[in-house]
């Protein structure tokens, strides 16, 4: 993944007209998760885009501890990007820093692997068949439990509130990518008592019936649903959920095999080569299926796919066809919102919403997700305190940085855990697993669930699919698509 | 970087909180405004009082200078460390001690973000008023340094209004607690006013105690389309001019609408306007729409072709659209931009934006203008391309042209940026050699060795070695006072003709039991001037005075010390008012009642109800300082003084501040004077803030039981109701004790008819009687004269401790250094 001399210098003239926007007027600061927390400028949206222009002019080493350092720490979740009101497009900035840095020196072990592995459909498959077994010993739960009940026992917790900052570094130090890593499998698991505890609730009710489907020719709009890799690994569940909803919302579901990884972790994480090697076999997959919108139900990958046109701008070849390809990508609450959402059973639930930085701040999309929940009977949603900032997964981050990554996502947990909800709905397999695994790890009870699982179980009840699935609990769907 | 050093403030802060790696340290090479570079030394990032001042003392061993950094948003180059010195960012000092919602005050950290403070108050109904545009991002310690404003600064005053109480670390590692506990600054100097917009020079402030005021029930605002900038401007004249007080005026000239709406943030201002004018009332709901109607009038009156008004928070939201998203919009279309600050009458602004558009032509630059118009604070944007050098010159010169026009329409260099780094060679426009000595020398109190933030603010100094010696704030030649006797006394009186002293038997009116033995009656500053420096010649003590009624009330010194009373009696003219601008300038001299009177016809008023106003002059009102009851609506003496001309103990003539609201051109100075009761020098002139007169002024009375009442009293207080003032009287009435509770109520008809209703319901008895008008008005200036004390929380006891005393002995020091003025109280 070393760059040509030639590319590099390329990359970086790239750079020169985009961070000339950058003003440094600092407003970026607060939005900034690492810079809140560690209060250092160098690890700030401006601090970093000083360092890539100080790279640009020569006054710095890509191959430098301070770039290399403070590149790594970003997030990527690009809250810094509603708050510019130069308008610097930080994100694709990162991307092209990383790429930079990454050449001048190797990225750590840990991020190689991952990437390596995502990036090879034999081997990604191969590591979600071995997270999914891993998950069905129920060895992961029984670990984070262990874990957790141990952390408790030795008196963290009063750690914490004595002195916040520095005792909360030390004990996320001992966090750990190793049980993080097990309690994120763990957390990735079907809310199986979440939801018998709705139908418990329900009980006495009678489901509200299945609406007909218009009958004729299906002229509904056609919907390619991005099967992904973690997803179609872990969460096959969310998205047999997301075709059945769209599917009872008006849209065309079409399927089809021969999709890949997108990309997404290797654009933010620099490797921008093999990112636009994926993404030039995604495009080719959902071209030859022809679909009037691809839909995410990962915001990571959704956001990389929004940004395909910029990506490949520089691929004569492919360019046009990348543009044609982003302007279809939706996040799939951006398509069932779009049509009113249609109600199913009602969930007597109490939760709690955090949106993925890469749905609210990559793609701007803050109402949708909002809109769909509301429209779930019953389904009594309460604010989060900071939402809008990052949980500390951000792609294979909290992996990469246990310590900043689970800093950020204890902070997430307990805001989560002052609303007093009984489950927090996110968008992103990503975040469900980071919160999922916090909260775990602090020993609640509370589950993360996707937003398209929610309007499922409320749509599984009401039967609106007809006989079809009717009552049957939402377990997980056959794998290997 | 000295490893030494690096490896002390690690062992003070810890290892994450020292930066020394040079590439690392590239992020804090700049602040808001980029051209200024300065690489620092190292950066030290403290969370607590205790390792700032181990950090300072460690820098200080090291011989390196500290510079306080906040978030690094300001504009004017301020918190750039030059020379290597080492900068100390508060961003990690975060926390918000405390939130005393009762007392209406806030104690913080000084990273705490603007924003932030305000957000954590809205549960309590509260809010911080002053509102930089960057107060997402900027911090208190940031605000405190630069004294910040912000748009809704026109109604409700800057940063050094709002700050009651600091804790400041001083070079020498020592921390003085200053003001505090919601306390006026009537306790010594305000030196927590002067502070306040030192631009860090002075020391690190570590916490900051702020006031708190209530969130307006409404809003509305309004959104005026001229064709012409000058008929924006005229009409934001006429607005106060008519007796208005909008929350916030901004106009948005052509050029600016035209970016906005070619960005991406297009408002929907039409693009073939000549200018956009943003004006917001807030307060009491009853009686906003008649004053926005009002407003709008106006606006028509003057020639705009359209209004729009906005009541709901999203229409709010579209019409200021325009006007916040303009620098974000300018930065986008501009390679650089550089955002101006300067400060004029608000009568002087149509002829200035002019004179501005004149010096661009000119330079053949393109200037943009968008600014605070309500409080006449201009920010004339220049776009340009660093990269073209020549222009680069261009945008120098008609920069230095800018500041030079807006000087002489008897404005300021900056409003709220600060001088920084920036505006140093602009210093010379606004300060004599005479008033930068005298800064230089304050600042020598609280940094004798001259390591906190240097290089910032002040011109260089041309010889160092003749003010050294007072600014040691050390031994000043100390004489016994009265030593000059008779001929020392006689020495001075010979200075002035036979009708401007009295001696003897003649001035036994005058001089009462002040203990002096003779009075003058100095008629400009250069006689006071010479009078002073005589009888610093001839250790003569002497007791500045106005019109005496001081020393009728037993003020003065023991008898027999001797000395002469300076009288500013003769000095009684009003120098300079201009309705419109709602600010005067006066003679020390003039008596409050005659001020009052040149006000009334204009519908103005100086609403200070000070113990003793109305019995004395306007040098006395400055003087004595301190706050009387309508301190919540209208502030303290000090937040209404602009401007300053005193002769110091030392006979020196300082010209301080000047006669704009917002000014922050060099350390605050004026405050230092004001109410310092005449230790530090004479006041001979001074200029003010005013108010427009509100349209019903009424008194509720309400007799009863002690207990019943302080109910009362809480009752309206924790129900935020908007009246000017709360006060609790004890007295007895027929043989037994009968409290008195008074409720006073200012504004506009509706408004004061919907406040009155709400504060008889809330207090829950009758009102004995109702005071209406002139009888309102005069009931309380009678009552100034009983000095009462006006309701305040119980526990108020300013905060003095060793350092502060120190530092206020060294400003005694530096201002009288011959020990001829009264001794500090």
């Amino acid at each position: 993944m070393k760059l040509s001399e030639e590319g590099l210098a390329r990359a970086l003239a790239e750079q020169d007209d985009a961070l000339a926007k950058c003003v440094h007027c600092g407003f970026c600061l607060p939005a900034c998760p690492t810079y809140r927390r560690l209060g250092d400028e160098a690890d700030s949206p401006r601090g970093r885009l000083y360092l890539m222009r100080a790279v640009v002019e020569g006054r710095l080493d890509p191959g430098s501890d301070a770039f290399e350092t403070h590149i790594a720490r970003c997030l990527g979740c690009r809250a810094c990007e509603p708050a510019c009101p130069a308008g610097v497009e930080y994100g694709r900035l990162l991307e092209l820093a990383r790429q930079v840095g990454g050449s001048a020196r190797p990225p750590p072990h840990i991020s190689r692997l991952l990437l390596a592995t995502f990036g090879t459909k034999w081997a990604s498959r191969l590591a979600m068949l071995g997270a999914r077994l891993l998950r069905a010993s129920r060895i992961p739960d029984l670990l984070t439990s262990a874990v957790s009940w141990a952390r408790r026992r030795s008196g963290e917790e009063s750690a914490v509130e004595s002195e916040p900052h520095s005792a909360r570094q030390r004990s996320t130090a001992r966090w750990g990518s190793l049980w993080l890593a097990f309690a994120m499998v763990s957390a990735s698991a079907p809310p199986r008592r979440l939801f018998a505890e709705v139908r418990r609730r329900n009980a006495p009710r009678m489901p509200s019936g299945s609406l007909p489907r218009a009958a004729g020719a299906d002229d509904r709009p056609t919907v390619g649903v991005l099967a992904g890799c973690v997803q179609a690994g872990l969460f096959s569940r969310v998205n047999a959920a997301t075709e059945r909803v769209l599917d009872a919302n008006g849209y065309r579901v079409l399927t089809f095999r021969a999709q890949g990884c997108c990309g997404a972790l290797h654009a933010h994480g620099g490797d921008l080569g093999r990112a636009r090697a994926l993404a030039r076999r995604h495009i080719a997959a959902f071209e030859q299926a022809g679909v009037d919108f691809v839909a995410s139900n990962a915001s990571g990958c959704g956001a990389a796919m929004a940004d395909y046109g910029s990506l490949l701008a520089a691929d004569d070849a492919m360019a046009e066809s990348a543009r044609d390809f982003a302007a279809r990508v939706r996040d799939v609450s951006q398509l069932l919102a779009e049509r009113g959402g249609r109600a199913g059973a009602p969930l007597p639930l109490r939760v709690t919403y955090d949106p993925p930085c890469h749905l609210i701040h990559a793609q701007g999309v803050a109402e949708a997700p909002l809109t769909v929940l509301q429209s779930i009977p019953e389904l009594q949603v309460v604010p989060l305190a900071d939402a809008a900032e990052c949980c500390g997964g951000a792609g294979i981050y909290g992996l990469a940085n246990p310590e900043l990554g689970g800093w950020i996502g204890a902070d997430k947990v307990q805001s989560a855990l002052r609303t007093g909800s009984e489950a927090v709905v996110t968008g992103n397999p990503g975040c469900m697993m980071q919160i999922g695994a916090g909260l775990a790890l602090a020993g609640s009870r509370v589950r993360t669930v996707h937003l398209v699982e929610m309007l499922d179980e409320s749509y599984r009840l009401g039967g609106v699919y007809g006989d079809r699935d009717l009552q049957r609990p939402c377990l997980e769907a056959p794998d290997g698509r | 970087m000295n490893p030494d050093l690096a490896d002390a403030l690690t062992e003070i802060c810890g290892p994450d909180a020292v930066i020394v790696d040079r590439d690392r340290l590239l992020a804090y090479e700049s602040d808001g405004l980029t051209a200024y570079r300065h690489r620092p030394g190292a950066v030290v990032l403290p969370r607590t009082t205790s390792q700032v001042r181990r950090s300072v003392l460690a820098v200080a061993r090291h011989g390196l200078a500290v510079v306080p950094r906040g978030a690094g948003t300001g504009l004017s180059g301020g918190a750039v460390a030059l020379d290597g010195a080492v900068v100390l960012g508060t961003a990690r000092m975060d926390r918000i001690v405390e939130i005393d919602a009762p007392n209406r005050r806030a104690v913080v950290q000084p990273g705490v973000v603007n924003a932030d403070l305000s957000a954590a108050l809205r549960p309590y109904g509260l809010h911080y008023a002053p509102d930089p545009s960057s107060q997402s991002a900027c911090t208190l310690g940031g605000n405190v340094g630069e004294n910040s404003g912000g748009p809704h600064c026109l109604k409700y005053g800057v940063t050094s209004r709002h700050v009651t109480g600091l804790e400041i670390v001083l070079s020498d590692g020592s921390v003085a607690q200053l003001g505090g506990m919601g306390g006026e600054a009537e306790a010594g100097y305000d030196l927590v006013g002067v502070v306040v917009g030192s631009e860090g020079c002075f020391g690190v402030v570590t916490e900051i105690e702020v006031g708190l005021l209530p969130l307006p029930e409404g809003v509305r605002t309004l959104l005026g389309i001229f064709d012409r900038i000058e008929d924006a401007a005229r009409a934001v004249s006429e607005i106060v001019g008519v007796g208005l007080l909008p929350a916030a005026m901004e106009i948005v000239d052509g050029p600016t609408i035209r970016a906005v709406e070619e960005s991406v943030f297009a408002a929907g201002y039409p693009t073939d306007a000549g200018a956009a004018l943003v004006v917001e009332f807030d307060g009491v709901d009853a009686g906003l729409d008649e004053e926005s109607a009002r407003a709008a009038g106006i606006c028509e009156r003057m020639g705009a072709r359209e209004v729009r008004r906005a009541s709901s928070e999203e229409e709010r939201a579209a019409l200021w659209k325009g006007r916040k998203k303009a620098f974000g919009a300018m930065g986008r279309i501009a390679p650089d931009l550089l955002v101006q600050d300067a400060t004029v009458p608000r009568t002087a602004l149509p002829s200035t934006l002019r004179g501005i558009a004149e010096i661009a032509a000119r330079y053949r630059l393109s200037v943009a203008n968008v600014f605070h118009a309500g409080d006449g604070n201009l920010h004339p944007n220049i776009v340009f391309d660093r990269r073209n050098r020549e222009e680069s010159e261009r945008v120098e010169r008609a920069s230095a042209e800018i500041m030079r026009l807006c000087v002489g329409a008897g404005g300021t260099i900056t409003g709220e940026h600060g001088v920084g780094l920036d505006k140093r060679r602009y210093m010379e426009l606004v300060c004599g050699p005479a008033e930068v000595k005298a800064m230089r020398g304050v600042r020598r109190v609280f940094d004798p060795g001259g390591t906190m933030n240097p290089g910032k603010v002040l011109p260089d100094a041309p010889g160092e070695g003749d003010d050294r010696r007072a600014a040691q704030g050390g031994p000043a030649p100390r004489r016994s006072v009265g030593g000059g006797g008779a001929r020392g006394t006689e020495s001075v009186l010979e200075l002035l003709p036979a009708g401007q002293k009295l001696v003897g038997e003649e001035a036994a009116e005058w001089l009462g039991g002040s203990g002096a033995n003779a009075v003058v009656f100095p008629g400009s500053v250069e006689e006071v001037a010479a009078v002073v420096r005589r009888a610093a010649g001839s250790s003569v003590p002497l007791l500045p005075a106005g019109s005496g009624s001081r020393l009728r009330w037993g003020g003065g010194w023991p008898s027999g010390t001797g000395g002469v009373v300076v009288s500013t009696g003769r000095m009684a003219s009003l120098v300079h008012y201009k309705p419109a601008d709602l600010t005067l300038t006066a003679g020390a001299g003039m008596r409050w009642r005659d001020l009052d009177a040149k006000l009334r016809p204009e519908a103005q008023w100086l609403p200070l109800e000070t113990p003793g106003l109305w019995s004395g002059t306007v040098g006395g009102a400055v003087a004595r300082g301190g706050a009387g009851p309508l301190r919540t609506r209208y502030g303290a003496v000090r937040d209404s003084v602009l401007g300053l001309e005193v002769v110091t103990g030392a006979g020196e003539v300082l010209r301080l501040g000047g006669r704009v609201v917002k000014n922050v051109a060099g350390f605050d100075l004026v405050r230092l004077f004001t109410g310092s009761h005449g230790t530090l020098g004479i006041v001979t002139q001074a200029s003010m803030r005013l108010f427009p007169r509100p349209e019903v002024d009424l008194t509720l009375r309400f007799e009863g039981g002690r207990e019943r009442l302080l109910e009362g009293a809480a009752a309206l207080r924790t129900g935020l109701l908007p009246v000017a003032a709360v006060e609790l009287h004890d007295g007895v009435v027929a043989g037994r004790e009968c409290a008195t509770l008074r409720v006073r109520v200012l504004g506009g008809a509706a408004e004061a008819e919907d406040v009155r209703t709400r504060a008889e319901a809330t207090v829950g008895i009758e009102p004995v009687d109702v005071l209406l008008g002139k009888e309102s008005e005069s009931f309380h200036r009678r009552s100034t004269d009983v000095a009462p004390e006006p309701l305040r929380p119980a526990a108020v006891t300013p905060r003095e401790n060793s350092a502060s005393s120190r530092l206020a002995d060294g400003i005694k020091g530096l201002f009288d250094p011959h020990r001829i003025l009264p001794r500090r109280p």
